[in-house]
């Protein structure tokens, strides 16, 4: 479920990451939760959001989320998700 | 467009030929045909090629899924129980458990999916199956109730309480403490080989924990569920097909007041509604799969928005096609009375219409002002 991101374009980075978790986010919930923000716990984000997230996460970073990495605590905060999706995808670049 | 599948479609047309009836009043599949649909990789036609399966897509699975539900959904809920496993195994398994795992299920080994508890139902967070470490292997004890195709199984994909968290660990049921007893009499789908299921310290290897186990349990159901959802959803297509079908033909063919059931119109109605349902369905159906297909975050909501309609219709038009045929329909085994209970089935597995109806209502809360 991923497509190829456009060539010749520079990967993203922490903070274009994060920018585009927020404003998905915003889209989807209508909520602009701080980066370190429990997603849960706040109640912004249930169980099928966060899988909502997953398909976004990989659709858009070109990365796939299975297996162990499909613990709550890699979506509980934008900053989570951030450093999932780059972890990721330096394990696939190496 | 030429049919997605069509040589398959005609392989396992060729399998079931006209038994469905005869596997619906029996209340069993012959195993043999089951192990020669998985041998020729159609229990899980999505399962990727590099792992022995024929790679189709979502919608090109989908259309399949919905031919075989309108032939005999006992078939097709075994496929949709192995597809599950299939599926959970691609998403939570390590790639070494992916290439031990997924080239047996494509290769006549049977599997199927354990969540169900007597206590845990809709609510999955009552779980009280145990997954413990044990040295290098694992010990696995609970009871699951209402476990599709496990009659049939040679591997069961069973969810249970790992630590404070939850894993999903993939069960021989020839090992040792592992019993099956089929549930007696299903109201419907009644040959897919239903089971309890009690695993008394079973011990399997740890590798056989997907994914190392520890994840969330909300997230695990979600992601096996989503599989499970689409593949109802599709399934209850083939059910209107086979009612649309069926109660055409009678209205054709039946003969009242002088003149065919067809030209009454309080009975044309029928006609209409069922034609209406099977194409809301197969459109909604055809949406989610799509999302599927191109990756986009809203297949969550359509997935389960696709069950819930196609389940929902499924019913309504079972009821419909047993109407118009009546006495011709209301006997045990024939394709209107099979779709009438089988429909009821889809109204209640894999979320509810209850538990659709709560989630639909939290998305649309989060999408309007």
């Amino acid at each position: 479920m991923t497509l190829p991101q456009t060539p010749g374009k520079a990967p993203a980075g922490a903070d274009d990451i994060r920018g585009a978790v927020l404003q998905f986010l915003r889209e989807k919930t209508l909520a602009t939760p701080a980066t370190d923000q429990d997603l849960f716990a706040s109640g912004v984000v249930s169980s099928m959001f966060a899988m909502e997230m997953v398909v976004f996460l990989e659709q858009s970073y070109q990365v796939t989320i299975i297996g162990g990495d499909l613990k709550i605590d890699n979506f509980r905060t934008v900053d989570a998700m951030t450093e999932l999706v780059l972890r990721l995808r330096d394990a696939s670049d190496s | 467009m030429p049919e997605p599948l069509a040589s398959e479609r005609a392989i396992v047309g060729k399998l079931v030929g006209d038994n469905a009836e005869s596997w619906d009043l029996a209340g069993e599949l012959p195993v043999t045909m089951l192990r020669e649909l998985g041998a020729r990789k159609l229990l899980c036609t999505e399962a990727p090629a590099s792992y022995g399966g024929l790679g189709s897509t979502s919608r090109q699975g989908g259309e399949f899924t919905a031919y075989v539900g309108s032939l005999c959904s006992s078939v097709r809920s075994v496929m949709t129980s192995h597809g599950m496993a299939a599926w959970t195994v691609q998403r939570l398994g390590d790639p070494a458990q992916r290439g031990s795992y997924l080239p047996r299920l494509t290769s006549g080994q049977l599997a199927a999916v354990a969540f169900s508890e007597p206590d845990a139902g809709s609510d999955l967070s009552t779980l009280r199956t145990e997954i413990r470490p044990d040295g290098d292997a694992v010990l696995v004890d609970g009871q699951k109730v209402w476990v599709t195709g496990a009659r049939y199984a040679d591997l069961l994909v069973v969810f249970g309480r790992y630590g404070d968290d939850a894993a999903a660990v993939v069960v021989p049921t020839s090992a040792p403490g592992v019993h099956t007893e089929p549930v007696p009499a299903p109201l419907g789908c009644r040959a897919a080989g239903h089971a309890q299921v009690r695993l008394d310290s079973v011990r399997v290897p740890a590798s056989a924990v997907l994914g190392g186990g520890g994840q969330s349990l909300p997230l695990l159901v979600t992601t096996a569920l989503a599989y499970g959802r689409i593949s109802v959803a599709w399934g209850c297509v083939g059910i209107l097909r086979a009612c649309l079908s069926a109660a055409v033909r009678h209205a054709r063919q039946r003969k009242q007041f002088g003149k065919p059931l067809a030209e009454h119109q309080l009975v044309a109605r029928h006609l209409a509604e069922l034609l209406a349902a099977e194409q809301v369905s197969t459109r909604v159906c055809e949406h989610a799969s799509q999302c599927w297909d191109s990756g986009s975050p809203d297949v969550v909501v359509a997935t389960v928005l696709a069950k819930h309609v196609s389940a929902g219709h499924a019913a309504r038009g079972a009821a419909a096609a047993v109407q118009v045929l009546a006495s011709a329909g209301a006997q045990d085994g024939h394709v209107v009375a099979r779709a009438y209970r089988d429909a009821k089935l889809m109204e209640i597995i894999e979320g509810s219409n209850e538990i659709c109806q709560i989630i639909l209502a939290q998305h649309a809360m989060t999408i309007s002002d």
